[in-house]
């Protein structure tokens, strides 16, 4: 029995693996495979709409912050059981903690006063119910874990 | 994404239709900035044909609403799915872009 099959006997569905460049065209194949998975797995329309803001902030954080130039790579995983999603995303670039490093978002000021910085992760935070960071290997980890129904 | 802009008097109602991301926020911008005039007292975002937004999203809708405030114009919202919705919760947007059910309820919004 292969890996695969051995999955699919345990129930478990089917997940995602893709290494996208490290530039911002590279969400629109990221959505595709998203929309693709969504469908073959039965995800409410909530869920897809989820996974895909988790999965694009984080995604272009490390465009944005773990790299000064184009031309490198970061891997995606996302599995899935019954009741959760696991998503694992991982660079060679700098450090960065998106934790930590990302600055605290700006919800309470006056709209001539306000701050966008930050509201990216401050949004995965909400929608995510668990989230990690490592450095490890020369290797930014993040990792995130999200219930199916919200 | 899609943008289509109508006018009722002196408002201007924007059809936002599709994704707005990562990818696209720059045209979005662009587009919604092409549509606003300086006589505009009012506008109105319909978002019931918006599938996604993200944060890059938001921050144009953000730079709008401020330069917006900038010539005394309003920005309203209307028609969100309840996806969007949560987002502009979650992320304290409806505090500063007031969001009604219908458009019809938009434009009485204005006339107040």
């Amino acid at each position: 029995m292969s890996d695969a099959e051995a999955w699919e006997s345990a129930g478990m569905s089917n997940g995602l693996s893709l290494t996208l460049e490290t530039r911002p065209e590279e969400l629109e194949r990221l959505t595709a495979a998203i929309e693709t998975l969504a469908e073959q797995d039965n995800w409410p329309a909530a869920l897809t709409f989820r996974v895909n803001l988790v999965l694009e902030e984080l995604v272009l954080n490390v465009i944005n912050y773990a790299y000064d130039e184009d031309g490198h790579q970061l891997d995606v995983e996302l599995t899935c059981n019954e009741e959760d999603l696991v998503i694992e995303i991982t660079d060679e670039g700098k450090p960065f903690d998106p934790l930590h490093d990302a600055p605290e978002p700006d919800m309470e000021s006056p709209m001539e006063e306000r701050r966008i910085g930050g509201l990216g992760v401050y949004l995965v935070r909400t929608m995510t119910s668990d989230m990690q960071y490592r450095r490890e290997d020369g290797k930014n980890r993040m990792t995130v874990a999200m219930s199916r129904d919200g | 994404m899609d943008l289509k802009s109508t006018r009722e008097g002196s408002n201007l109602i924007v059809d936002v239709e599709g994704r707005v991301d990562g990818t696209n926020a720059m045209d979005f911008q662009t587009a919604l900035e092409g549509a606003i005039q300086p006589s505009d007292q009012g506008v109105i975002m319909d978002m019931g044909q918006l599938q996604y937004i993200s944060s890059a999203g938001l921050r144009v809708i953000l730079l709008v609403a401020k330069s917006l405030q900038k010539q005394n114009a309003k920005l309203l919202g209307c028609s969100l799915s309840e996806s969007v919705r949560e987002i502009f919760a979650i992320s304290g947007f409806d505090k500063i872009v007031p969001v009604h059910d219908s458009r019809t309820d938009a434009l009485k919004a204005l006339e107040d």
